[in-house]
């Protein structure tokens, strides 16, 4: 009986072989990038929105604060959305005509919300708090970006689980002084952005923004560091910012230590801070109930 | 919450019964085998002691009976079909995109809301025996957990499960949305037009024909308001009616003091406690609860070792239906209700009042038990208290107050005051009246206000047919019930989380009921109706209320709303308490009644320890929480004990026909070990026809056969066979694990099963208290208590560098009362998954109550263990669990993440606690929108094949760690109590960092009685017991024959 399948069969078995591995590890790739894709993380996405409030406009332009309208960032899980109210503040006298705000005045007429879309949405299962970030010293643009240069609100990171982790796992990275949360231009110390800081006897008991004072100009100008701190070229909004209303004149008698990089002020933060280990932090717990 | 109005159909009632495995065991055969026993002897359940076949085919399962199977038939190819696509889908259900979400922000935020912190708000809930203070969580202004307000000197902080259950009462989604006129929308402007027209009519006549039927009225404010309307018509007339009411309390009072008055018991004075059928230690129903308990928990924490004094009471109960206060006491009685009075009358001659009756006798054991507790008392008068049951006669009430009068207890260990409701009345002969009233055709109004007496009326009254006869019948109530339906308008009421009142707690503190919520339905409360009879219509709510209290809520200053503001903050109104009267009143004992005969048949009705006299019917977690006692879940039952049942020659789940005064009800039989012999125990408020999805069918109405003349027992039932078998959702003997005899037992089914491991594996340990003084270290000591090295795992240990989360139980103070199990089913949003799902052993509550009964069927001992979650630090859940979905946090949690979940059951199939929990279907209730409301925003609403289980209520101790590491410090010992813990009303959980030393739970811990249940197998539980120690009367027990030399 004649063989039914030609010699060159082989080739072509060994060939579909190695096809066959090569599609599913193509499919494997594949779906593992779509799974991070914007389309599944809406990252950079500009959804519709009734308004197209900017950002930009309201923070760099008009130099509104964070907590203008998000009020409970401090206080609570959630940062808050503003009410009609809070818009009201301003446009029942500026732009009372724009067409763009015919939603927020709608909303003021009839008590009707103004409806969002979510932009920013982690999963119902993720249990995330504001509060306790702000409060540790990771500020907005950490997580959000640079909101001032947003016209239009998008997603900056993609906000999935490793992405979290990249953090929890090792919260040096991207600790700041808790005077610098609102400070949407803060790219972390440097040589050229130093920052000094100095912790007060931390005693248990005392908030977090209270037992470190940290400053990004050299508090004892004159000393061996003004060479270096001459040097520095930092945003203007930086100008002087410390963390205690009383400390407005840094004491002599406390001593500053100078950093001049993001490793060094991480690991002096998050010993002043209390900054929970990595163990800790990366407990399924701590996001999950 | 889907399937709960499930009715099955017989031939499936008649599986489940079977499966349930019906005892077939004759009780000697029973009694044989534990006769010749020599030890302690545990057990949980018959089927357990008699070592049926299918009991021991039950336990080779995980689950009881199909609970791991698919319940509705499914073809061997439909099956093949999606499991086909379920893999082919599976990988693919990863990429899914979350929906598009909305923000819909306020339009103008209320000023001091912070969204996502939760504000607390002091009020009251006026339960018919008095108000019972609570502290409502209240997230963005919706109340989402109700608990004990632990300021209030009455609660202090613990609670009930009828406390807990009203929130899902308020988010009932059956509950009555319209005012109804005829049927038809009607509005509250006509309703009010119609009624004033109706009374300027009848001013005139000053309001004859005008009657109101109202629940108990428990508010000054409704009274003040109805003594004005009663002003302006001298002949309108208010009658309450209650179902179950304290009318013997009242008859007895106003017999001995010559007014109605009510008894303070004070047991943190009491050595001595003697109930009479009093039920003080399950819930509510007992005037006074939250501080009965507490204070005889107190007495029984024994902290103040040292002087070798412990301070402990001894508590001995004599009862008909097995209650936890019976289970608890240290000596136990069970009498037929009707001679309950006979015994009080003894117990009275026997400290010296009154004379013995004549005619009574007494089996050798009561007898016994008679001479020992009079004994008792007089050795220690004044400091004893005997406390008559809510549902006895006024005989029992009356030689109590004379029994306590001559001890010279008055005055330390009870005192008498003012009634705690406004207006006391004889409930049972008022509604005679008014129903004679009705059927005479006097009555041309009758307004019924939260009241349902055509469900709930006793049945030779015909109160549906004489309501028939007016003409216009008002209804209003917070459900169109049974009595709604049949009335010419139904209003909607308001319920307590919404509207303004009053009422006052057990020691007459008063507390002022405010709103959490604006009414859901924009419903109606009595004061308003009530106000419609004055000339001023539209005084609201508030106001009167204000009104009643203005001179004890004056202004502080030039503040004028000083005190208001703190009666709100505070959750009641200082110095309102009431003055105990002097003297103990002039009892005199009635002759009781002569001895019912031993062959005659007596029925009991008792208000359901769930859902009460009928109005929480249609809320879901206590239909569904086993009732203590007998562990029965969505029904009632014949109850009775196991003689009786052979006496009438019916088995368990049998249907029987009962009749009383020629009414008849079916009723299925369950057995209640220890319940008095020659009587029957109905538990009232079941049987509702138009209760709601949840309670509409569940039972049987056992006021079909209560009459007006005996509602509390009647003797002369004849009970009829049906051949009908009725299956039970029983929880008990569920949970329990196949180990016995590889671990030791004897098999021979002589000892239960979980029995042979209470005793052989220490699940229970108990003492004396003259074991405990020779003894200390009892609970470690004998065979099974060892406790493994941890170095003998093969897995490394974790280090706690921080907290570490423990628990600690006190099996003393643990009364078994189930307000742990209610409060967590609101605080994780855990779901009701009906009666045919608990029946497979597929109810969800994270906390059970375990009970384990120990010697004679007739006169059983319990030993109440709650049981979660252990929190192992050697968890052999996490071991198996092939996804990673249960891990241990650095803390000692045992933490659940469900999105991990892929529903294998490993860990539930390897936990030696049974305490896993899974969602075999989707029984959270996703869609309707009432519910919403109610969940806890930080706890996950589970779905559909996931585990679950206690959580140490990890929400909490998230939320207190960012709150002190925000303010940089360590958490402070009880800065996080669990729900359970809050609940609990006598103190016995509590929660702590087990790496601070100086923590409560931690000296807890190094408590020599302290002991980890099944620690022999190196589980390391995070969660400790503290054995139970027993004040027994040495004389009493040897008499008896218990407490044999076994343990000494």
């Amino acid at each position: 009986m004649a063989q039914i399948f030609d010699r060159s069969s082989n080739a072509l078995a060994r060939a579909s072989l190695v096809l066959t591995g090569l599609i599913v590890i193509a499919l494997g790739v594949t779906l593992d990038q779509l799974q991070r894709s914007p389309w599944v993380t809406r990252q950079g996405q500009r959804a519709d929105q009734p308004v197209p409030f900017s950002h930009k406009h309201h923070v760099e332009g008009l130099g509104l604060q964070c907590q203008y309208c998000h009020v409970s960032v401090e206080k609570s899980s959630y940062a808050g959305i503003p009410p009609t109210r809070t818009c009201m503040n301003c446009h029942s006298q500026i732009w009372t005509n724009a067409n763009l705000l015919e939603p927020v005045r709608q909303s003021w007429a009839t008590g009707e919300s103004i409806v969002w879309t979510k932009v920013h949405d982690l999963p119902d299962f993720v249990y995330f708090s504001h509060e306790i970030h702000v409060n540790k010293g990771l500020g907005c643009s950490t997580c959000h970006g640079r909101v001032d240069e947003m016209p239009i609100m998008y997603e900056q990171n993609t906000l999935q689980m490793e992405w979290c982790l990249n953090c929890h796992r090792n919260p040096k990275v991207n600790l700041r002084p808790t005077s610098e949360i609102y400070n949407m231009a803060w790219k972390g110390a440097s040589e050229m952005t130093p920052v000094w800081c100095s912790a007060s006897d931390v005693k248990s008991g005392t908030p977090t923004a209270e037992s470190v004072n940290c400053t990004t100009t050299d508090p004892n100008p004159g000393a061996g560091s003004s060479e270096q701190a001459s040097l520095h070229l930092i945003p203007v909004v930086n100008a002087q910012t410390t963390d205690a209303p009383s400390s407005a004149q840094p004491a002599q008698t406390t001593s500053y230590t100078k950093f001049t990089s993001q490793e060094a002020l991480g690991d002096f933060l998050v010993q002043h801070y209390n900054i929970r280990s990595p163990r800790d932090l990366s407990s399924c717990e701590v996001c999950h109930r | 919450m889907r399937d709960r109005g499930l009715e099955m159909g017989s031939a499936e009632s008649q599986d489940m019964a079977k499966g349930n495995g019906s005892a077939r065991l004759t009780l000697a055969e029973v009694r044989a085998k534990l006769a010749g026993q020599t030890g302690k002897k545990y057990w949980r359940s018959i089927d357990e002691l008699a070592g049926t076949p299918e009991f021991e085919a039950a336990l080779s399962q995980e689950f009881p009976q199909h609970s791991s199977e698919w319940i509705d038939p499914v073809s061997r190819r439909g099956f093949m079909k999606m499991m086909g696509a379920s893999m082919a889908l599976a990988g693919l259900a990863g990429c899914t995109k979350q929906p598009d979400e909305m923000i819909y922000p306020y339009v103008k935020a209320p000023e001091d809301l912070v969204l996502g912190k939760p504000v607390y708000f002091a009020t009251a809930f006026p339960f018919p025996t008095g108000a019972i203070p609570v502290l409502v969580k209240s997230d963005a202004y919706r109340p989402i957990k109700v608990d004990g307000n632990p300021e209030h000197p009455i609660t202090k902080g613990g609670s009930d499960p009828i406390t807990q259950g009203t929130l899902l009462d308020l988010y009932d989604p059956d509950r009555s949305q319209h005012i109804l006129h005829r049927g038809e929308n009607g509005t509250w402007p006509v309703f009010q037009a119609s009624f004033r027209s109706a009374l300027a009519d009848k001013k005139a006549t000053g309001g004859e024909g005008l009657y109101f039927l109202s629940s108990t009225v428990t508010s000054p404010t409704l009274a003040a308001q109805w003594k004005k309307a009663q002003a302006a018509y001298p002949k309108a007339k208010l009658v309450q009616y209650d179902p179950v009411n304290r009318d013997s309390a009242y008859a007895a009072s106003k017999a001995a003091f010559g007014d109605y008055a009510d008894a303070q018991y004070k047991l943190d004075a009491a050595d001595v406690i003697v109930t009479l059928d009093a039920d003080f230690l399950s819930g509510a129903a007992q005037p006074g609860f939250h501080k009965l308990a507490k204070d005889y928990a107190t007495r029984r924490k024994l902290e103040s070792a040292g002087s070798g004094d412990y301070g402990m009471n001894r508590l001995y109960a004599v009862e008909s239906m097995t209650t936890t206060t019976g289970l608890k006491a240290d000596h136990r009685q069970a009498l037929r209700a009707s001679d309950i009075a006979g015994f009080a009358a003894a117990l009275a001659a026997a400290v010296g009042v009154g004379s013995a009756p004549s005619g009574y006798t007494w089996s050798d054991d009561a007898q016994k038990f008679l001479t020992s507790v009079a004994k008792d008392l007089k050795a220690n008068g004044g400091k004893s208290v005997v406390i008559p049951g809510e549902q006895q006669s006024v005989g029992v009430h009356l030689a109590a107050m004379a029994i306590n009068d001559a001890l010279g207890n008055v005055g330390k260990t009870v005192v008498y005051t003012e009634t705690v409701n406004p207006l006391p009345s004889i409930q049972g002969d008022d509604l005679k009246s008014l129903v004679a009233d009705l059927n005479a055709g006097k009555v041309e109004w009758l307004v019924i206000l939260n009241a349902n007496p055509v469900y709930s009326a006793p049945a030779d009254l015909q109160f549906g047919d004489a309501m028939g006869k007016v003409k216009t019948v008002v209804h209003l109530g917070l459900h169109n019930d049974e009595t709604g339906l049949l009335a010419n308008w139904h209003i909607n009421g308001t319920h307590y989380l919404e509207a303004w009142s009053d009422a006052r707690a057990y020691d007459g503190t008063a507390s002022v009921i405010q709103p959490m919520i604006d009414p859901l339905y924009a419903g109606h409360s009595a004061h308003e109706i009530v106000q419609s009879l004055l000339d001023n219509p539209d005084v609201s709510a508030y106001d009167a209320v204000r009104d009643t209290w203005k001179d004890k809520t004056g202004a502080k200053g030039t503040d004028a709303d000083f005190g208001w503001r703190k009666a709100l903050h505070d959750g009641f109104i200082a110095d309102t308490a009431f003055a105990p009267k002097g003297g103990g009143g002039k009892a005199s004992i009635p002759a009781p009644a002569a001895q019912a005969p031993a062959d005659s048949l007596e029925i009991i009705f008792r208000p359901d320890p769930n859902v009460y006299d009928g109005r929480y019917a249609n809320v879901g977690w206590l239909q569904e929480v086993p009732r203590p006692v007998t562990n029965l879940s969505w029904d009632n039952a014949a109850l009775m004990s196991y003689a009786t049942l052979e006496k009438l020659g019916v088995a368990e789940h049998d249907v029987i026909e009962v009749t009383l005064n020629g009414k008849k009800v079916l009723a299925p039989v369950l057995a209640v070990p220890g319940h008095a012999d020659g009587s029957i125990t109905l538990h009232l408020g079941h049987g509702r026809q138009a209760a709601g999805r949840v309670g509409s069918g569940v039972g049987f109405n056992a006021y079909q056969i209560r009459s007006s003349d005996s509602p509390l027992f009647a003797t002369g039932a004849t009970v009829k066979k049906t051949g009908d078998v009725w299956g039970f959702a029983v929880t008990k003997s569920h949970y329990q694990d196949h180990r016995s005899v590889a671990v030791g037992g004897d098999g021979s089914g002589t000892h239960s099963l979980e029995g042979n491991e209470a005793i052989d594996r220490g699940i229970i340990r108990y003492a004396t208290l003259e074991e405990f003084k020779k003894h200390p270290q009892f609970a470690h000591e004998g065979e099974g208590k060892d406790v493994p090295e941890p170095t003998t795992s093969m897995f490394p240990s974790y280090r706690y560098d921080h907290n570490a989360w423990g628990m600690s139980i006190d099996m003393n103070s643990c009364v078994g009362c189930n307000a742990c199990v209610v409060s967590c089913y609101a605080e994780n949003n855990i779901a009701v998954v009906g009666k045919h799902q608990v029946t497979m052993g597929r109810i969800m509550q994270w906390i059970r109550v375990d009970t384990y009964y120990e010697g004679d069927l007739a006169a059983p001992r319990a030993h109440f263990q709650p049981m979660a979650c252990q929190h192992c630090e050697n968890a052999p859940c996490e071991q198996v669990c092939p996804v990673g979905a249960t891990v241990h946090t650095p803390e000692g949690l045992n933490t659940m993440v469900y999105n991990r979940c892929v529903g294998t059951r490993y860990c539930s199939n390897n936990c030696p606690y049974k305490v896993r929990r899974f969602n075999f279907l989707l029984y959270s209730d996703y869609e309707t929108e009432s519910l919403k409301l109610m969940r806890n925003p930080d706890v996950s609403v589970r779905s559909r094949g996931v585990m679950e289980k206690c959580s140490y209520c990890v929400q909490r101790i998230t939320a207190t760690k960012i709150a002190a590491d925000k303010e940089n410090r360590l958490i402070r010992d009880g800065e996080i109590v669990t729900a359970c813990q809050q609940a609990c009303p006598t103190d016995a959980i509590v929660f702590g960092n087990i790496n601070d030393g100086d923590s409560r739970v931690s000296k807890l811990k190094r408590q020599e009685r302290s002991y980890g249940v099944l620690e022999d197998i190196n589980t390391r539980p995070r969660t400790t017991y503290v054995a139970e120690v027993l004040n027994i009367n040495t004389e009493l027990a040897a008499a008896r024959g218990e407490f044999a030399a076994e343990n000494s």
